[in-house]
């Protein structure tokens, strides 16, 4: 409930000044505004004590800055979730103006946030955007007559196309100008009043409001429209479904492969490399550290081959692919066509998309699981990703050790780690306490995304890559060679021998994959393709146990901090037992065959 | 009560319902997203299609559409 006298809990959002707050409904555009109107140096943040993260950035209106923040969108402002909480808090923190976006064609529960939000008696600006989808839906609005009905500026947007921002911005900038006025009579203020104010009464309002300024045209369903529609049913849904998904692995993986090979590998060994040997030649005199930088598991060798060559065209080319399905609109409705078969593996279609997203990379994925309503799928999820999910690091280093062999491997790995997912779900759904809430999501439109909002996701997604995946990359590919060097890896190799080799089949070399598999998951595939004569089987059983074994060091260190060390510590143990024990095995079962 | 068309008011759960038409909200269950979705006692909705199988129910709430799983749709009692 609004409290206009309480301090804000987070003293870093209640200081900052002129603070402009973007609000609405999800999945209404906001990002699209956001990225419209800030520049490059845009900052997400976490709202302290809270799992819910936001975005802030500068915008110019007038000659004043102001810091505009992309609150994360909310269908109301009853307390009812965290998000919810957080937005009241933003409202309460004293904020110069709110620019609140209406989804036009889903006028009755936007307009009902947009009531609400004017209780905190901060100046509103509205935009009332997806005009065209409305209109192609069947609908057009009376704008000035809803301006009167709200008793505020609203401004007619599309947002993806650019179309009234600027009029947004000069509307902002007469709200700004008009004298500010602020909460000093706090029995005056709405929010004060008893909390029992009819929330029928707000609801009934936005219908009214809604059916006066609607009238209803001819509706004239574009493509798009059509095939978000069909996405939602059995058929045609579930093979579109499947195409998409096998489009995605296409570009990913081609993509990857045909960036690696064109651009980054003749980077790598056509330039870089060779500069830096013959650098460090010039100056370090023949011996351990010579080697350690330039030998063959050198950090300026490995280094630039293992991070620019290999595994950042797969990242790269990943998050092309997931932001343009996340924006598009087409992840809910794979949810919606998958839900009853995540329901028998007790978990709910909207997990679907967090696990997606571990197949990009691991961390992001269990700090998306917080969109999950219990703990136990919190759980549940995250183990799944952690246990069975490749991020695409790995996938493309898999890719490359089975390059060389049937393609069957391949589709043998996919069909292992979907079996193994199945367990696991199946399994922690049964054992763990607690529930997993059902599947409550709204159906976006299905559009083309917005090339900025877009662009600029993608940058954000990768500086966050480069700058988490960096340190432990090159951190490993150091422990790499110095373990190399020292002779420890022999030593170690000795020991860990009868597994290795007894009960796992494979060379002796392959220990050092074991060891940096600890750092890095890709680590635990790499060294296996430096191996010669590696057999079929070999590769599969190698990179069943990278498929299976420990999260990296960044995993660990998220479930750590998201759940607890317990948690970290028996999802780290499991997976060992049981990239040990299947691996195996696959291998104790070949041989009887062979 | 299967697909009955009693505009007395018989009560069913949107789950079983029948597709494309109206229905009037009877009881729903007390989560805050059913609520700030509008599916609140009174509220007028219409039923789209249940998956089959276990799958979810798509229902449409004034414009927009929302899809529900069936442990909570089977919960959503209406009438009409």
């Amino acid at each position: 409930m609004a409290k206009c006298h309480d301090i804000n809990e987070d003293p870093r959002i209640y200081e900052k000044p002129n603070k402009i707050l973007l609000m609405g409904n999800p999945n209404v555009g906001k990002s699209v505004f956001f990225s419209n109107m800030t520049g490059i140096h845009v900052v997400s943040s976490n709202f302290a004590g809270t799992t819910v993260t936001y975005t802030e950035g500068t915008v110019n209106i007038g000659d004043k800055t102001y810091t505009l923040i992309d609150v994360p969108g909310t269908y109301s402002l009853e307390a009812t979730s965290e998000a919810e909480e957080v937005a009241i808090r933003f409202l309460n923190s004293n904020p110069v103006a709110v620019i609140c976006v209406l989804d036009a064609t889903n006028l009755e529960r936007n307009i009902k946030l947009g009531l609400e939000i004017q209780k905190y008696n901060v100046p509103v600006v509205y935009a009332l955007n997806l005009l065209d989808v409305a209109k192609r839906h069947g609908t057009e609005i009376n704008v000035g007559l809803l301006s009167r009905e709200l008793g505020a500026p609203v401004v007619p947007t599309v947002a993806v196309k650019g179309e009234g921002i600027e009029e947004l911005k000069q509307e902002l900038q007469n709200v700004l100008n008009r004298t500010q006025f602020t909460c000093s009579n706090c029995s005056a203020c709405p929010s004060c009043q008893s909390c029992s104010r009819n929330e029928l009464d707000i609801w009934s309002r936005a219908k009214y409001i809604a059916s006066r300024v609607r009238k209803n045209v001819d509706g004239n369903l574009s493509f798009l429209d059509r095939l978000g529609k069909s996405m939602l049913k059995p058929w045609p849904g579930i093979p579109i479904a499947l195409l998409i998904i096998i489009l995605s692995l296409g570009v990913i993986v081609g993509g990857g492969k045909a960036l690696r090979a064109v651009l980054l590998l003749p980077l790598v060994n056509n330039v870089l490399v060779p500069l830096f040997k013959s650098l460090f030649s010039a100056i370090v005199p023949e011996g351990v550290l010579l080697n350690i930088l330039i030998g063959e598991y050198g950090i300026f060798v490995i280094g630039f081959e293992w991070i620019i060559a290999l595994i950042f065209p797969y990242v790269f080319l990943f998050y092309v692919v997931f932001s343009f399905l996340e924006d598009s609109g087409v992840l809910p409705r794979l949810s919606v066509l998958f839900d009853n078969i995540m329901r028998k593996m007790g978990i709910q279609g909207g997990s679907m998309i967090t696990i997606l997203m571990g197949y990009g990379c691991a961390v992001p994925a269990i700090i998306g699981s917080r969109t999950a309503t219990t703990r136990k799928e919190r759980l549940i999820i995250s183990a799944v990703v952690c246990f069975a999910v490749p991020c695409i690091s790995q996938t493309g280093a898999l890719i490359s050790l089975f390059a060389n062999f049937s393609p069957v491997l391949l589709v043998l790995m996919l069909l292992l780690s979907l079996v193994i997912m199945i367990t696991v779900s199946t399994v922690l759904s049964r054992i763990l306490k607690g529930k997993v809430d059902p599947m409550v999501i709204e159906i976006p439109n299905l559009l083309m995304p917005n090339a900025k909002a877009y662009g600029k996701k993608l940058m954000l997604r990768m500086k966050h890559f480069l700058v988490e995946a960096e340190a432990p990359m090159l951190l490993s590919v150091v422990i790499a060679a110095l373990l190399k060097e020292s002779g420890l890896l022999n030593y170690i190799a000795v020991y860990l021998e009868p597994i290795v080799s007894g009960w796992l089949g494979l060379p002796k070399d392959a220990v050092i994959a074991l060891i940096l598999g600890i750092v890095r998951r890709e680590m635990a595939v790499a060294p296996l393709l430096a191996i010669e004569g590696l057999t079929a089987l070999q590769a599969f059983v190698g990179g069943t146990v990278a498929l299976l074994y420990l999260p990296c060091l960044s995993v660990f260190g998220i479930l750590s901090k998201e759940f607890n060390t317990k948690v970290a510590l028996a999802i780290g143990t499991s997976t060992v037992v049981t990239a040990f024990t299947v691996a195996g095995l696959i291998n104790q079962i070949a041989h009887l065959f062979m | 009560m299967k697909g009955e068309n009693n505009f007395n008011g018989s009560h069913q759960s949107i789950y079983n319902a029948k597709d494309n038409l109206q229905y009037i909200v009877v009881n729903a269950p007390e989560l805050g997203i059913l609520k700030s979705l509008g599916i609140i006692e009174n509220a007028m909705i219409q039923k789209l299609m249940t998956h089959r199988f276990g799958g979810p129910v798509l229902i449409k709430v004034d414009s927009s559409e929302i899809a529900i799983g069936k442990d909570i749709a089977e919960k959503i009692i209406v009438r009409g």
